[in-house]
């Protein structure tokens, strides 16, 4: 039983085909839901770093960071007063903050005005107490702490603003506090209402890599939340109107939302984390989904109208014959498409790219196994037309006629298209804006800001020293390394401040000594240094160089944001870094850091796996159409709309960012399932109607109204990405939306205009034809062909049926046609004085007609006496199988001419 | 009795709160007999655990005396060599007065008076601090202390002390906890917490109580940094004596100068 068959039966029973898919349904859900906890089983990873590999090396020093400092990027709260900081009332209130600040949940460090120590030397004295502590104990003091900030390289522009009015409050928080915690506890709102109980502030901004993290978890949460309902609710309006059944469009969406909650159900069995890139994949999977069922529900309601009196069983089968071929291309299509993007380096793209994948499977299988099944349960049976047919019709005919008047132009014009997007296309720029993903008006991009011009940015960037032995990090010309490097890093205008052990060493130093200016230095004895920072031993300094004094870290604030600036400025101080004298090295990290290479890689990764989809989608094709340059010719017309895409990002000066480089293999995927679906319809009807130009008129006619339609629905679905509040989701809908429309033009018009001269042979037709038992023996004209080769002539040709009482060729006719019987048998007869007289029978192998081919009239009638299959093919078709399949053209030659040859050779013995 | 005595008890005694019942006094009573008026510890072992797992050892020698009632606490390192000589002088200021705490760096030859804040800071890099322990005794001085119901560490019947500081006294942590050995009256452990959460822990093995000179004292400790997941175990490696008298000289900060 071929495929089709055993589609067309699992059709036909379809309670056990819903009652299966109820079943691993439920299972489904039990594994998205727990049933215990009523809580979701799938995850929302915002973190840049979940886009990238477990062991990428920018992740392990933030991970070593992490084990050995403690630290991750803080919670900057940043409180303004009026008129200024320095005042006893202001200074008080930022202590009573900073205490309770502290008692915060996951909360394990608070670095501010109140917990900092502001080292005053008097004698031998040092005070060690912290600013507040100082404005406490002597009010006057407080006049002098602006001048001993500024002064400070560890201070200034970190614990006030500049301009004296923004108190910063860093805060250090433990792992535990996750962008989930972070919300639930309400974390933003404690720092407020804490801030509203001291009272006295003007305005409070808080910002950090959590709260951004959790606002960008909300957002893909909310997008989640809003775009799976409203690609529903759109398409379903979609399908409505266009099928006119309530149920049809119900079933429609069912089967959908059926595949998605097996998606997420496959997503939670691997472990795959929903991120930035595979958030896409839900509203992908619908969009495609529902493409797919409109391609079915179509078929099925034209089975209603071309089969009106037939058993359900019966349509099914018509309808899975008539869909399987396009659907299954499409799908597998789809899925290569998806699965190009498995060579990315980033696990976040290969883990969209397989639950992509697995999504398409799953609403491919669906519309094969379960909608139909759904439908002829339901009883779907809608007998009117399906709305605009006729205004499709009439379309598809003014559109056959241009695509074949203007063949040449629209080939041309696709042609200047690919050349003019790629030059485009060379303009383009990788890089993703990080804050500026958010609406200017939204709070978390208006806290970051605030706190960004305040202290001269607001992107934390951590560099991890390694001295690589204990006690490294206290030998004196090494920290005169870091100190020379850590000048540098200030010197570069990217960065707003950066702080290290090194100043923490040169103050306490200053300080032991009186505040003699000549001990503002690194002291030469590794000794002295060790003491030093024994004495200066603290949780702050435990942050930023471990009890070993083996590593350290510099912590940088940077004022640009966005991956092409920090990419510019990491690879600077990458070179610079690596000027550092043996044995130390310099890495950098944190999450602005791995944001960026995560930009990096997959905008390095986006153009092989767009080349590998092209040439593994085009080598489908071919293998599926039997023929490289069916294939070539059915690749041509997807990659106009890749190109137009690109160049679209060059003209618009759009960069390629975490979800615009998907964009391509996506939209490859998706748009050539329109080719697929005109091609093989188109090849159908060539066959059956034995021309070409007839055949792109009917397919157009076929196809037209579901493509479009699928279209409209791809493009309504990618366009409610608009209501994201994220600018690169909003992105990713309009310019996949765009891509697809283009796509949908260049299938109406390129992909005719190259078809028009094209007879394709697809892999299915291969498989599912029947010339009986060994035709390669038994049909001399297919003798030394293989059974392959046998079945690819038939399809150059045409396979007739015929019923018994069938005139196949008339006497005196001018007919270049051969025809060869495959099974049946005919007569040749001829008339002579209104007598019928019958020259042969002839049955399986039988070749006649030869002398038409050969330009004469026909010599003899030939008449069916039973059902007859016959090949019939002519010169035309003959001279195809020569320019595609030159090997079989010339056995089938040979065997032409032995058959004359033998014929000739009896006529010649009865005449003797 | 022993520096780490000393450094978990001693000062808790030293103040006892106004503020506890009988049978709370009585269990505080009871530990504070478990001081000598002085001591010297001939050697003591800070291991101090980072987060990456990484061990820094410490070794010195503890003096501590009483003068007045107040103590007095040298501590000298001797290990390792770039260290050896470091000095770290603690004296109880007493009622009104705040504590002094000096420092000796001899790669620097300096000695300075420390005031303010670094109480609160790690003790050379460990996770003691010398406020954790006034913390605990300005929770008998200002705080509310009460007693729990009783439990059992390793099977011992242990009083549960609750410290409560009093709002506005400065204190650190929010509360103390302190499990004290029916038996010995020497705290076998305390949980320190900041807010609602535990912030540090301090433990003994049962098995680490020993008796010199008829005082009980702890002579292996583990202070552990819950937050900052680090800790530093003290070891007590040999005690001298706890009865002679020791010279007026060694708590003199102008003596580190000398070598002494």
């Amino acid at each position: 039983m071929n495929t089709v068959a055993w589609l067309g039966s699992v059709a036909q029973h379809p309670r056990r085909v819903l009652l299966a898919v109820a079943l691993a349904t439920i299972i489904g859900l039990l594994l998205c839901i727990d049933p215990v906890t009523r809580t979701v089983r799938f995850h929302i990873d915002p973190s840049a770093e979940a886009l990238l590999p477990v062991d990428d090396p920018g992740r392990a020093v933030l991970d070593q960071v992490r084990r050995t400092f403690g630290i991750d990027d803080p919670l900057i709260v940043a409180v303004r007063f009026e008129p200024s900081v320095y005042s006893t009332e202001n200074l008080e209130r930022i202590a009573r903050l900073s205490a309770q600040f502290k008692q915060l949940p996951e909360v394990s460090e608070v670095f501010s005005l109140a917990t900092a120590p502001n080292l005053l030397a008097s004698g031998d004295e040092i005070d060690v107490t912290s600013f507040t502590d100082q404005a406490a104990r002597d009010p006057a003091s407080v006049q002098t702490f602006a001048a001993q900030i500024l002064a400070n390289p560890l201070y200034r522009s970190t614990l006030v603003s500049d301009d004296g009015t923004t108190a910063a409050f860093a805060l250090s928080t433990t792992a535990a506090l996750t962008p989930k915690q972070y919300v639930a506890l309400d974390f933003d709102g404690q720092v407020r209402r804490a801030v509203q109980e001291v009272g006295g502030a003007d305005a409070v901004y808080l910002t950090g890599t959590l709260p951004v993290r959790a606002a960008t978890s909300g957002a893909l949460d909310r997008t989640l939340r809003f775009t799976v309902p409203a690609v529903f609710a759109v398409i379903a309006v979609l399908l409505l109107v266009t099928f006119r059944s309530p149920m049809a469009a119900a079933s429609a969406l069912l089967a959908v939302a059926i595949a998605l909650i097996w998606t997420v159900a496959s997503a939670v069995l691997l472990g795959i984390e929903f991120n930035l890139v595979s958030a896409i994949v839900p509203p992908l999977v619908i969009t495609i989904g529902l493409s797919y069922t409109i391609h079915l529900l179509a078929a099925h309601f034209l089975s209603r109208s071309v089969l009106p009196d037939v058993r359900d069983a019966q349509r099914a089968d018509w309808v899975m014959k008539r869909i399987s071929t396009g659907l299954t291309l499409s799908a597998t299509t789809t899925v290569i498409g998806f699965l190009s993007l498995l060579l990315n380096p980033l696990p976040a793209v290969r883990g969209f790219a397989v639950l992509a994948s697995l999504g398409t499977l799953y609403v491919g299988a669906l519309t094969h196994l379960f909608l139909p099944a759904l439908l002829n349960a339901t009883g779907c049976n809608r007998e009117t037309p399906p709305i605009a047919t006729r205004v499709f019709g009439r379309f598809a005919e003014l559109l056959t006629g241009f695509d074949l008047r203007w063949r040449r132009w629209i080939i041309g014009a696709s042609a200047l298209l690919i050349v003019g997007g790629f030059i485009s296309a060379s303009r383009i720029e990788g890089g993703a804006d990080f804050i500026n993903s958010f609406d200017e008006d939204t709070p978390v991009r208006q806290n970051f800001e605030a706190v960004a011009n305040a202290f001269n940015g607001a992107n934390f960037v951590t560099v991890l020293i390694d001295g690589k032995a204990p006690d490294a990090l206290t030998n004196p010309a090494l920290i005169d390394a870091v100190d020379s490097f850590q000048d540098w890093l200030r010197a570069q205008p990217e960065v707003g401040a950066a702080v290290s052990f090194v100043d923490q060493l040169k103050l306490t130093n200053l300080v032991l000594h009186n505040n003699e200016p000549l001990y503002f230095g690194v002291p030469a004895d590794g000794a002295a240094v060790k003491q030093i920072l024994l004495f200066a031993s603290s949780e702050a300094l435990n942050r930023v160089i471990d009890p070993q004094y083996r590593t350290a870290v510099i912590s940088l604030r940077l004022n640009v944001d966005g991956s092409t600036a920090i990419g510019a400025f990491l690879r600077r101080a990458e070179a610079r870094a690596a000027e550092l004298p043996s044995p130390i090295d310099a890495r950098f990290t944190g999450s602005a850091v791995l944001a960026t290479r995560a930009v990096e890689a997959l905008a390095g990764g986006h153009l092989a796996s767009i080349a590998i989809a092209v040439v593994a989608i085009g080598a489908l094709l071919s293998l599926m159409f039997t023929s490289i340059k069916a294939g070539l010719i059915a690749t041509v017309p997807n990659i106009v709309p890749i190109a137009v895409y690109f160049g679209t990002l060059g003209a618009l000066g759009i960069p390629l960012n975490p979800t615009t480089s998907l964009i391509a293999c996506i939209v490859l995927g998706i748009a050539v399932n329109d080719t697929v679906h005109f091609l093989a319809r188109f090849n159908a009807d060539a066959r059956e109607q034995g021309t070409e130009a007839g055949a792109v008129r009917s397919a157009l006619g076929s196809v037209l109204r579901p493509i479009t339609l699928a279209t409209v629905c791809l493009c309504l679905g990618f366009l409610v990405f608009a209501g994201s509040e994220l600018n690169n989701q909003r992105q990713f809908g309009g310019l996949a939306a765009w891509t697809l429309f283009v796509a949908w033009i260049v299938d109406m018009t390129l992909t005719p205009a190259l078809g028009s001269r094209l007879r394709i042979v697809t892999l299915w037709d291969l498989l599912r034809l029947d010339l009986g038992k060994s035709p390669q023996h038994t049909i001399p004209l297919l003798s030394g062909l293989s059974m392959r080769q046998a079945r690819l002539f038939a399809l150059m040709s045409r396979l007739e049926k015929h019923p018994a009482g069938t005139r196949i060729i008339q006497e005196g006719d001018l007919s270049r046609d051969i025809y060869v019987v495959v099974d049946g048998a005919v007569e040749a007869t001829i008339e002579r004085n209104e007598e019928r007289l019958v020259l042969s029978t002839m049955t399986r192998g039988a070749v006649m007609g030869e002398a038409g081919y050969f330009g004469q009239r026909r010599t003899a009638s030939v008449d069916t006496t039973s059902p007859v299959r016959l090949l019939r093919f002519n010169s035309q078709d003959l001279e195809r199988l020569r320019e595609r399949y030159p090997s079989i053209a010339a056995t089938v030659f040979r065997n032409l001419n032995r058959i004359q040859a033998e014929r000739i050779a009896r006529m010649t013995a009865l005449l003797r | 009795m022993n520096a780490g005595r000393w450094l978990c008890l001693g000062l808790l005694a030293a103040n006892l709160s106004a503020h506890a019942d009988a049978a709370t006094q009585k269990v505080l009573d009871c530990m504070r007999a478990n001081i000598p008026p002085s001591l010297q510890i001939k050697e003591v072992e800070l291991a101090s655990v980072d987060r990456s797992g990484a061990e820094r050892l410490l070794k010195g020698k503890v003096y501590v005396s009483r003068d007045s009632g107040l103590i007095r606490v040298l501590l000298r390192i001797s290990k390792p060599n770039d260290l050896d000589g470091a000095a770290y002088l603690m004296r109880e200021g007493g009622a009104g007065k705040k504590d002094d705490i000096f420092l000796y760096l001899p790669a620097l030859q300096r000695v300075r008076k420390i005031s303010g804040g670094s109480a609160d800071a790690p003790l050379l890099g460990t996770d003691f601090s010398y406020n954790d322990m006034k913390q605990l005794q300005a929770a008998f001085g200002d705080s509310q202390t009460s007693l729990d119901k009783p439990t059992t560490i390793e099977q011992r019947p242990v009083h549960v002390l609750q410290l409560q500081p009093a709002a506005g006294s400065g204190a650190r942590y929010s509360r103390v906890r302190t499990y004290v050995d029916q038996k010995t009256c020497v705290a076998l452990k305390a949980e320190f917490f900041e807010g609602n959460s535990l912030r540090k822990e301090l433990s003994a093995p049962a098995d680490s109580l020993k008796r010199a000179d008829g005082y009980w004292y702890l002579s292996d400790l583990l202070m552990r940094d819950v937050k900052e997941n680090t800790s530093t175990r003290l070891k007590v490696v040999g005690v001298v004596g706890s009865e002679q008298e020791l010279p007026s000289r060694l708590f003199d900060p102008t003596s580190f100068y000398r070598g002494n």
